[in-house]
């Protein structure tokens, strides 16, 4: 069982890297192009207010299947980083858990300012939000699988 | 269809989560050995999971203050205060958890 819900809980962060990677990108200010359309460009060119709610929605299910996993990781995982003495892994993990609880807090103000009419400040307050937003996500997933494969990447 | 409360929440979230957390003010504590929630600190059934705690906390303190801030208060808050707050918190937080890297 916690197998399966360490794999959902993986499928839904890679959803949600990749949603609030789109996103993020999409709202740097735009270079002058030559009117060729790059890989980046057309990365960067998507609907990103649509992805606003997909992304609070993926961000609290993905949240709470790690809130699922976490007395696992507590009863399991920690004590056996501790005998190995790699106090730096337990705090990467201890930051991912705070930036995913700061994330969640920060929804609600995320979700409206996409949601309201876009303006000077609605621009720059979306592109701050998403983009905190994306440092917590990519913190979460990859100290997530790093952790998860901690004992083979370790010699 | 939204409200200006919710900016209030979200740049309150931050500071309360960590003032949880750095002062150890938990709603309530989690034993997953025993699988038992408890209010208090309660010794001999194994590790404690305090970090439901914190984020309880941190949003019914949050959620208090932002129904408490009168609307046109909460209408005149900019958004950039969100943002602000929020990464000095996460800067706070990166600066203290140094720790475990030492």
């Amino acid at each position: 069982m916690i197998v399966v819900l360490l794999l959902l809980h993986g499928l839904l962060a890679v959803a949600l890297l990749g949603a609030i990677t789109h996103q993020a990108l999409s709202v740097l200010p735009l270079a002058a192009t030559n009117g060729r359309r790059t890989f980046i460009d057309r990365f960067r060119g998507v609907n990103a207010p649509a992805y606003a709610t997909p992304i609070v929605v993926l961000f609290v299910v993905t949240a709470i299947g790690g809130a699922l996993l976490y007395p696992q990781y507590r009863i399991d995982v920690r004590p056996a980083l501790e005998d190995m003495r790699n106090a730096a892994a337990n705090g990467v993990f201890e930051i991912k858990e705070h930036l995913i609880a700061i994330g969640l807090g920060l929804l609600p103000a995320y979700w409206q300012v996409w949601r309201q009419p876009s303006g000077a400040e609605a621009a720059s307050a979306r592109r701050a939000l998403t983009w905190l937003l994306a440092f917590f996500v990519w913190w979460g997933f990859i100290v997530g699988h790093v952790l998860n494969n901690i004992r083979g990447l370790l010699p | 269809m939204t409200h200006p409360g919710l900016k209030i929440f979200s740049m309150l979230f931050g500071v309360f989560y960590i003032v949880a957390f750095y002062f150890d003010l938990a709603l309530f504590r989690y034993y997953p050995e025993a699988r038992q929630f408890h209010w208090m600190r309660t010794d001999g059934i194994g590790v404690v999971i305090l970090w439901y705690g914190w984020i309880v906390t941190a949003a019914l303190a949050s959620a208090a203050v932002a129904v408490a801030v009168p609307r046109p208060v909460a209408e005149r808050l900019s958004s950039r205060w969100v943002w602000m707050v929020t990464a000095l918190v996460v800067l706070v937080t990166l600066i203290y958890e140094r720790r475990w890297f030492v």
